[in-house]
């Protein structure tokens, strides 16, 4: 009889504790690294339509982020331009590169271009960009260096812990709006001494300013 | 005391005043419906599907979701900018355009939202001189209209799609012949309308075909005011009442507040008139004489009932009594009296009544108005032009306003015509006579005998021609055009979209078959202007463009004008002879519905569903009378016509509990109404209805809506639509020429058979409370009868022991006030009661604004209506003769909100600025938040009301038979999530009408008012991108406008900041009638109410000391609390100290809610 348990088995439970502990660690972590933005979302790097560098034009060729997204200081919304800001340069600059064929049939068909959307939020998220940067937060604080990127990729997680992050704490972020698109922008080289003219300045805004940016739900959710 | 013997004695502390006959009575059946949150069935799981089944099923789409973990992944989305920037366009910016929505007898000036190039709200133009802003239902409503997915939507053939250049080539065709014929044989019937560019091109066409007929018809008569005025001064004129400027108002039948055309305008004058200043309170008073009872007499501080065909017999009296006054028996008005005098007098009616009305009158002479309505004979508008004339109104209460002379003839003429062969070609213009002519003509066999018939219509309905052309008609929305305001203001009609279906207006239809060169609607309208404004002026016609309006368009009043008396005496000596309903005789009166009009608005889902404002029936029509009417037919009223053999249905039932789409046999349990089925009839004409009493109604009167009984045939043309089919019942086959308004000698008898019908008025019952606080004008401004302060006096006791809880009752420290100290703002709202009518379009507005969802008659049944705005209806008083009074209840944004503290998953939660937010995205459904509100103003998707067809709710994409084009329901769904099994046109056209601001929300989340939570931010955002770096980020006062407030003609409603004390909001609330409803629980609602001041006359019969609820609120023991005095000049937050002495009464005067300031700044 009492071989029907051999003696290994009287292990066998703390193994099993151990091992569906070990289990729950890992799909625990599992879950909180793959199954949110962090993974999902960050890096994500469609192929557009068109090889458009914004490296090369707004890096090297320092235009304002708002020359073609006119509409971020007016709308919820920051337009990808239409055929016809690219054309206002490219029917005197690089007017028959066969890269462009795809723009300029776009702009003498009347055909609009199909841009793949990289940045989305859900549709109950009510996100509005010119209230951001008509108040000093700049373009890079949730789109990342785009001046530095020949193709756009998703730079930041978009989660609501990255909007609330900010949410909670404006004055680490807040700029002068003059400075807003301008992604390359620091106080100081040295980090430290950029840190503490943050800091000052983000305080100053927040009570000048009133920047009250809300964490409560109607902040986002309508 | 037992514990049923107390909860009775609970329920009885308040007033006793009542929904329905059921609730009057406390019937079981309504006792249950209190007792339970919802109605039958609403939490009980009903689904055919079986557990087993389900688990089996479920199993699958377990599966499914396994191998979807591709889904993990977003789907790829395009982002389609334009190829070429159109200039002056931000994408997410909507724009607003000046427009105007045209009505039989005006237009309703708008401004219209356009959200990425599709329309989706309608606003009123407060710009325009002779509007607030406010509308109608109708208007707000219309913009579902452009988007009906069953409008007429091709050119048709015989009722077969054919190209849109045949359709152009036939009128061609008929252009030329009439041409060559100058114009013979071509007859036109058209709608309605006070066009300039219309009329224009009808003249131009008459006068190059003279030989062609013009005709017009409308089934409800507002065209009577216009003709009633030119009989009565022998001019073209139309009256324009002045209400604001009346003290004394008599309507005769009119409904100017409900079913009259103009009911914006007249709804905002009338409340000017009717709102209290706290200073220098003064309001007009309200005399009305009906058959029905309708908002207008709800409104009134007196209302006599009698049938409608006795009314100009009233009429008669009130006059006489006035012109017998030698100071007004003006020279010439003798005749008139003579007449008046020998009239004799009115069956039924109080003498009292009258004399002391025309006492009133009198006094105010000069100063008062009589005002007859659409549904009364030419008669009784002649008596009321004399009335005005002989107190001498004419000029000050109401103008004689000059309109362009009638042209051409009846319907009847044209059927006369018809039958004669002599039509060669019948175009008609709108409208949909084949419905709704009056039955005698037989208008739809008659069109037949047309040679050619062209129809331009809104829908392929019944008057689309078997034989002949259907063209569709463009909408109000994507047409240009003309109109003029009932003031005479000339405002434009501008398309936000070009036409969805390629419609035609009607003045491009009227200039090609002129003939005319230019046929372009934007040219005729442009030419139009161009003529009236005195020349080619561009910057004007821009500026006609930008504002909506014609600056200093408006008709100046013909003063020099005398009533022709013996045209009076005419009418009264010939309607004299006229029988009146009274003793055996009864009458049956047509009425336009407050839903669907005259069934225009039928395939109207959002008006559809909105409960009638004195009914509170939904989906149909149903035959009215009074409570002794109905005894008199053997009607066992006092139950409210519930089915009198209750059990056996519910026994029946019990057998196929699934049977869910039977609609004739359903449950019946709490709630239902299942009333008897009568015939009506006039001669050799029948028609069927159910019947449904409503307390107040004149006796001997059956009143029936017209605009409903339509039904869509197999083939799916020349009917209703899919929302309209099958509602209600069909009134017109009723109603021939000799009685379009009323009829006297209808038989009615019973049927037994029986009709379900959808009536929300005991729905979210709050039964005993004082909800409703109403005093009398004279005690209000009696310092001495301690009225003064009535509405506060009116608060309940707490219950035992929560006076003696810190902070005003609440056992725990209100979070939101730390928040407060820190908030730009703190959002409220004040609603005066003695503005609000009743109307409906705040709902509306609501229902458009916030993407409210509609849910079909069988869901209403069941109390799941989605409206976020309930416009609670009571009933105070003898059941004969009660008066009635409204309150719009919504989420009150209670500030310690009960509905918070039990959502298990903080779906519901408060911010800052004191909203009370609902998350959809986090709710998931326990619906413990509605359990627990005391107002019940929280509203459950039970269904994905958006993504399914309404009559197919049920039927669950799991059900492996639920099959759609032979694929399962969850295997299309899986391949297209986006949207549900609805028909592919109906989902096109009604995702455009929704508001992108707000989210759609899903099944299975709970919603309910979020104080236009949309319109808030943008407001809040669009300050701060002003503000920029600076700290101006105060949203000033007026900014923000929620849907309901912008809606409201009588400016009813106020909204804002109320932590601004120079807010419009905060001084209302500041006013000593501002009270809290179910105050005693302390939630501390950020919406408040003013309580209602009516203004009867001692000298009246019918006087009552104090309004009927407040009788009736003392006679359960209540009295109002002793008094400190006029106290609307307290500090904010001001609470007065309790009365330990009084510990036992329990009304003190404990101001618990810290309406006007922060708490703590005292």
């Amino acid at each position: 009889m009492s071989d029907v348990f051999p003696k290994w088995t009287n292990k066998l439970p703390l193994r099993i504790i151990i091992g569906l502990g070990v289990l729950g660690a890992a799909v625990t972590m599992g879950v909180t690294y793959y199954f949110t933005p962090k993974y999902t979302r960050v890096g994500y790097q469609p192929v557009q339509p068109v090889a458009f560098s914004h490296n090369i034009h707004a890096g090297q060729l320092g235009l304002d982020c708002r020359y073609c997204h006119t509409a971020v200081e007016k709308s919820w919304f920051s337009n990808v331009p239409a055929t016809s800001t690219c054309m206002n340069c490219h029917n005197q600059v690089l007017k028959d590169d066969p890269k462009l064929a795809l723009v300029r049939e776009s702009y003498f068909q009347d055909k609009p271009i199909e841009w793949v959307q990289i940045h989305k939020l859900p549709d109950y998220v009510y996100f509005n960009h010119s209230v951001h940067v008509n108040r000093g937060v700049s373009c890079v604080e949730c789109h990342g260096r785009v001046d530095q990127m020949d193709e756009v990729f998703h730079a930041k997680p978009f989660s609501m812990s990255f909007c609330l992050e900010c949410h909670r704490n404006p004055e680490a972020r807040l700029r002068p709006p003059d400075k807003v698109a301008d992604l390359k922008w620091k106080w100081n080289e040295d980090p430290k001494v950029a840190e503490q003219h943050q800091l000052e300045f983000g305080k100053d805004a927040v009570k000048n300013w009133k920047i009250k940016s809300s964490d409560h739900c109607s902040a986002c959710h309508r | 005391m037992n514990n049923s013997e107390s909860m009775k004695a609970a329920r009885q502390t308040g007033p006793k005043y009542w929904r329905s006959l059921d609730h009057l009575a406390d019937a079981p059946q309504f006792r249950k419906w209190v007792d339970s949150e919802f109605p039958s069935g609403a939490e009980a799981v009903a689904d055919p599907v079986t557990r087993r089944n389900f688990m089996k099923l479920m199993s699958a789409s377990f599966l499914l979701a396994g191998l979807g973990m591709s889904g993990c992944r977003r789907p790829e989305e395009k982002i389609v900018p334009f190829a070429k920037q159109p200039l002056g366009y931000t994408h997410g910016r909507a724009r607003h355009f000046a427009s105007a929505m045209p009505t039989r007898t005006g237009a309703v000036p708008v401004l219209v939202k356009q959200d990425d190039g599709r329309p989706t709200k309608v606003e009123g133009n407060d710009e325009h001189p002779d509007s607030n802003g406010g509308t109608n239902a109708f208007t707000q409503a219309s913009a579902l209209n452009l988007y009906d997915p069953d409008r007429a939507i091709r050119f048709a053939k015989n009722r077969e799609g054919v190209t849109r250049e045949a359709g152009l080539d036939a009128i061609k065709t008929i252009a030329d012949q009439a041409a060559a014929d100058k114009g013979a044989g071509l007859y036109i019937l058209a709608d309605q309308a006070v066009s300039p560019t219309r009329d224009r091109v009808r003249d131009l066409l008459l006068k190059k075909l003279p030989g062609a007929k013009w005709h017009e018809y409308e089934p409800v008569d507002h065209d009577i005011h216009r003709r009633a005025a030119t009989e009565a001064f022998g001019l073209p004129v139309r009256p324009y009442y002045k209400l604001d400027e009346a003290e004394v108002i008599l309507s005769l039948d009119c409904d100017f507040v409900g079913s009259e055309e103009d009911s914006a305008l007249l709804v905002g004058k009338f409340a000017k008139g009717r709102k209290i200043d706290p200073v220098h309170p003064k309001m007009n008073r309200l005399y009305a004489v009906e058959a029905l009872f309708t908002l207008t007499g709800a409104a009134a501080d007196h209302r006599l009932r009698v049938p409608a065909s006795a009314v100009h017999r009233v009429a008669a009296e009130v006059a006489a009594k006035v012109l017998t006054d030698a100071h007004f028996d003006k020279p010439g008005m003798a005749v008139v009296k003579n007449a008046l005098v020998a009239h004799g007098s009115a069956p039924d009616v109080q003498s009292k009544w009258i004399s002391a009305c025309a006492d009133d009158l009198k006094r105010h002479a000069g100063k008062c108005v009589v005002i007859a309505g659409q549904g009364q004979s030419e008669a009784t508008h002649l008596i009321a032009h004399a009335l005005n004339s002989a107190l001498g109104n004419v000029g000050k209460t109401v103008d004689l306003l000059p309109v362009p002379a009638a042209k051409g003839g009846s319907i009847g003429e044209l059927t006369a015509a018809l039958s004669a062969s002599k039509v060669k070609s019948l175009v008609i213009l709108g409208g949909n006579p084949a419905y709704d002519a009056p039955a005698n003509l037989d208008f739809a066999n008659a069109m037949e005998n047309a040679g050619e018939v062209i129809r331009l219509g809104y829908h392929e309905d019944e008057s689309a021609p078997k034989k002949g052309w259907n063209i569709p008609l463009a909408h109000y929305l994507e047409s240009w055009g003309d109109a003029r305001t009932v003031d005479g203001t000339l405002v434009p009609v501008q398309p936000l979209v070009a036409p969805l279906f390629a419609g035609m207006t009607q003045i491009e239809l009227l200039a090609r078959l002129a003939g005319e060169a230019v046929f372009a609607p934007y040219d005729l309208v442009r030419e139009t202007f161009f003529g009236l404004a005195g020349g080619k002026n561009e910057n004007a016609w821009k500026r006609f463009l930008h504002d909506g309006y014609h600056a200093g368009s408006a008709k100046a009043p013909v003063t020099r004008v005398r009533l022709l008396v013996d045209r009076v005496t005419a009418a009264v000596k010939a309607a004299d002879k006229q029988p009146s309903a009274g003793g055996a005789e009864q009458e049956v009166v047509f009425y336009p519905d407050s839903k669907v009009d005259d069934g225009r608005y039928n395939n109207n889902g959002w008006l559809q569903e909105t409960p009638d404002p004195i009914t509170k029936l939904t989906w149909d029509n149903a035959v009215l009378m009074s409570p002794a009417t109905a005894d008199a037919l053997g009607l066992d009223n006092m139950k409210g016509f519930r089915d009198g053999q209750h059990d056996k249905i519910l026994s029946e039932s019990d057998s196929k509990v699934a049977d869910f789409h039977d609609g004739e046999h359903n449950i019946t349990e709490r709630g239902e109404f299942h009333p008897e089925i009568v015939e009506l009839s006039l001669g050799s004409r029948k028609i069927e209805g159910p019947a449904w009493v409503v307390p107040g109604m004149a006796d001997n009167v059956f009143a029936v809506a017209l605009g409903y009984g339509r039904s869509r045939d197999a083939e799916s043309t020349g009917g209703a639509g899919r929302v309209g089919d099958g509602t209600g019942f069909n009134a017109y086959p009723l109603r021939a020429e000799d009685g379009m308004k009323f009829a006297v000698g209808v038989k009615v008898t019973r049927t037994g058979r029986r009709h379900q019908l959808a009536c929300t008025q005991e729905h979210g019952t709050i039964d005993g409370r004082a909800l409703i606080r109403e005093t009398n004008f004279d005690k209000f401004t009696d310092a001495e009868s301690g009225h003064a302060d009535f509405a506060k006096g009116m608060n309940m006791p707490h219950p035992p022991g929560m006076e003696e809880l810190p902070d005003h009752g609440l056992a725990y420290k209100n979070p939101l006030d730390d928040l407060r100290k820190n908030a730009t703002h703190s959002w409220g709202m004040a609603i005066d009661m003695n503005s609000c009518v009743g109307c409906n379009a705040c709902a509306l507005a609501c229902q458009s604004e916030n993407n409210v969802p509609i849910v079909g008659k069988q869901q209403v049944i069941k109390g799941r209506e989605m409206s976020w705005i309930r416009l609670d209806r009571y009933f105070s008083g003898d059941v004969n003769d009660p008066q009635m009074a409204h309150q719009i209840m919504v989420c009150q944004h209670c500030e310690a909100a009960p509905c918070e503290n039990v959502c298990p998953v903080n779906a519901t939660t408060h911010d800052d600025e004191g909203l009370n937010l609902m998350i959809y995205n986090r709710c998931v459904g326990t619906r413990y938040c509605s359990n627990n509100c005391p107002y019940k103003v929280r509203r459950f998707n039970y269904f994905d009301y958006n993504r399914r067809p309404l009559d197919d709710l049920y039927n669950t994409p799991l059900n492996p038979w639920n099959r759609k084009d032979g694929e399962w329901e969850l295997t299309r769904w899986y391949k297209d999530r986006s949207k549900g099994n609805i028909d592919d046109d109906q989902w096109d056209l009604l995702a455009l009408v929704r508001n992108p601001s707000v989210s759609v929300r899903m099944r299975g989340v709970m919603e309910k008012c979020t104080y236009c939570i949309q319109r808030i931010e943008a407001a809040k955002i669009a300050q701060k991108v002003k503000a920029g770096a600076s700290g101006n980020v105060e949203v000033p006062d007026g900014t923000i406008k929620t849907a309901c407030q912008q809606a409201c003609p009588a400016e009813a409603i106020a909204f804002g900041n109320i932590d601004d004390p120079e807010s419009r909001v905060s001084k209302l609330k500041a006013q000593a009638r501002d009270y809290e409803v179910l105050d005693y629980l302390a939630t501390r609602p950020r919406t408040t109410y003013l309580g209602r001041v009516r203004n009867p006359n001692p000298e009246m019969p019918d006087y009552r000391e104090a309004p009927e609820t407040f009788q009736e609120w003392e006679a359960h023991g209540n009295h109002l609390a002793h008094h400190h005095g006029h106290d609307h000049d307290h500090g904010p937050g001001e609470s007065h100290g309790h009365d330990s002495d009084h510990a036992h009464d329990q009304h003190q005067n404990t101001e618990h809610g810290e309406t006007a300031g922060k708490g703590g700044d005292h």
